[in-house]
């Protein structure tokens, strides 16, 4: 056991919020990323063609569009923190396996990819196609940020953050599952990801959740999941990339076993929002099975956030309006 | 033999794939699964506890089946939760009501909204609609270290003694309370012996032990009954609701 995962749910609440304000020195493995070095920063050059083959030929990935004046606005923003990954202790052959069955997902998953503090790239390595309004958003949080100011965000309010940021976080997660739903149990902000995959049987809780309301079916051993109904905004991580209410996120979850007995969990995520961006864009996550780590850490942000005399919101600021 | 060590195996992974072979094979409504366990060379019973429960007969308070006899600190730090609950300073002594903090154990066994438990990996998990609070039971045997920091939940190991999961809890935090006003020191053990009544009927009797502000160990039984199944709760958020029950109490 690490002493990372030794620590009080306070502790993980502060450094958290230490990277929603930027205290580099407040978190242990957080840096602050090399400045890009000046040339385009529209991602990585398309990597040359395999020998025999010329531009086109179809192995190459295809050229990245030209930035729009949006996407250029979020190039010209200061780099986001970068985050590390603290070591989990390995899991052993004694351990439980993840059952044989595709569609059978429950066990204990660990987000074992270092937290995207921003989200800069879609999943092919793209910009966000942000629109204005969303380019503007982003901007006006990072470099509030930046001033000293951060915003309000859910996280900060002790608040169910939603589907991505709840998932994105280097925390494990329990799935229990039925035939016709689906529950993701999380370690941090008491957090409940509910997916019914047959309303009619197995109907949602009524009402608008921070969660937002998902509905799930299988696609071959792929389950799609939408996600729609969010009782607020979301931040859909820590710099604050913008997700309305009406907004919604599509994901689908796979379990990949490649035979090398570290079976993990695949969740490419759509996200469609025409407020801020201009057409539907992914991103991909990887979650190891974690079966070594059942038993959750405390998370009572409450004892903190919900002192009646003392600093709330974890010091930060109310947001304008757009 | 083989079924059992095959059951056994399944078994670390998920319960209730045994519990559906149960029901598959036309076994259904056997509550109690009994696994070989090759190294010990005897039966162990396991109860299947999984379900949505809810309290009997809610009550804010532990009621003691047994004297509770207060050594004098005790007896200073009750007459002082008394105090401050009398003038309404809740923060000053019960941060569940004042910040929604977590109730703890054993407080959240005493919660009248509905609950839900697992048994999964190993871990028996009460999975709380209130606040989806969590608290979890470790019956792994593996040994513990004291956790760094106390918890609102301590840290919990249990075992199997016939049919009744004995759970043992240390590393609560004193800063909550065993009911809504009966103080505790950081040196608090819990033991709760949870068991079946019948399919529909859970009891847990909880035994305080706590020499710092009790004389003797006390405690009391509680008892859930067994609630419709569904596997959701509705997103409970207790500092929303705070915050709007505080707005409008400004009239705002």
């Amino acid at each position: 056991m690490t002493a990372y995962r030794k620590h009080s749910s306070r502790a993980r609440m502060l450094a958290l919020t230490a990277g929603i304000l930027n205290l580099g020195a407040g978190v242990a493995v957080a840096q602050m990323a090399a400045p890009p070095p000046g040339g385009p920063p529209s991602g990585n050059a398309p990597a040359p063609p395999p020998p025999g083959r010329g531009p086109g030929a179809g192995l190459a990935p295809p050229p990245l569009p030209p930035l729009t004046e949006a996407q250029k606005i979020l190039t010209a923003l200061p780099p986001p923190m970068k985050a590390g990954l603290f070591p989990q202790p390995p899991v052993t052959a004694d351990d439980p396996v993840s059952p044989a069955d595709p569609r059978d997902f429950q066990g204990i998953w660990y987000h074992d990819q270092p937290l995207e503090v921003r989200i800069q790239k879609d999943m092919y390595g793209a910009e966000p196609p942000v629109t204005m309004a969303g380019a503007n958003v982003i901007a006006r949080r990072v470099r509030s940020a930046e001033a000293g100011k951060p915003f309000i965000n859910a996280s900060a309010k002790c608040l169910p953050p939603g589907p991505q940021w709840q998932r994105d976080l280097n925390f494990p997660f329990q799935i229990v599952q039925g035939k016709t739903w689906v529950a993701f149990i999380f370690e941090e902000y008491h957090g409940r990801w509910n997916i019914s995959l047959d309303p009619k049987t197995t109907p949602l809780p009524g009402g608008t959740d921070f969660m937002g309301r998902s509905i799930g079916h299988w696609e071959g051993d792929t389950l799609v999941v939408e996600s729609t109904g969010f009782k607020q905004a979301l931040w859909l991580d820590v710099d604050g990339t913008p997700l309305s209410p009406n907004g919604r996120l599509v994901q689908r979850i796979r379990k990949v076993n490649l035979g090398d007995g570290k079976p993990f969990l695949e969740i490419i995520t759509t996200i469609e929002d025409p407020q801020y961006y201009t057409h539907p864009w992914n991103i991909v996550r990887r979650f190891a099975w974690h079966p070594n780590l059942p038993v959750f850490k405390e998370y009572n942000c409450e004892e903190q956030v919900g002192d009646p005399s003392g600093v709330t919101d974890a010091g930060l600021v109310v947001e304008t309006a757009d | 033999m083989i079924l059992t060590c095959i059951m056994q195996r399944v078994f670390r992974t998920n319960i209730p794939a045994i519990h559906n072979w149960f029901v598959t094979t036309g076994m259904a409504g056997m509550v109690l699964l009994t696994i070989c366990t090759p190294a010990q060379g005897q039966a162990t019973t396991i109860s299947d506890f999984e379900g949505v429960w809810k309290i009997a007969k809610p009550s804010n308070s532990l009621e003691a089946s047994t004297p509770v006899v207060l050594t004098a600190e005790g007896r200073k730090a009750l007459a002082e939760n008394k105090r401050l609950r009398s003038q309404h300073k809740y923060d000053d002594y019960d941060i569940t009501i004042s910040r929604c903090s977590s109730p703890g154990v054993p407080r959240l066994m005493l919660t009248p909204m509905r609950f839900r438990i697992w048994q999964r990996l190993g871990v028996v998990t009460f999975d709380f609609e209130w606040n989806r609070a969590l608290r979890q039971i470790d019956m792994r045997g593996r040994p513990t270290e004291p956790l760094l920091a106390p918890q609102m939940t301590g840290q919990t190991t249990g075992r199997w003694e016939g049919d009744a999961l004995v759970a043992e809890t240390v590393d609560v935090s004193d800063r909550t309370l065993i009911d809504d006003i009966m103080p505790h020191s950081s040196d608090m053990r819990v033991t709760e012996r949870i068991r079946l009544v019948d399919a529909d009927t859970l009891e847990d009797r909880i035994t305080i032990d706590d020499p710092i502000y009790y004389a003797k160990p006390w405690g009391g039984v509680v008892t859930y009954t067994r609630q419709p199944a569904t596997p959701f709760f509705p997103e409970h958020v207790c500092l929303d609701r705070r915050d709007t029950a505080a707005r409008a109490m400004r009239g705002k």
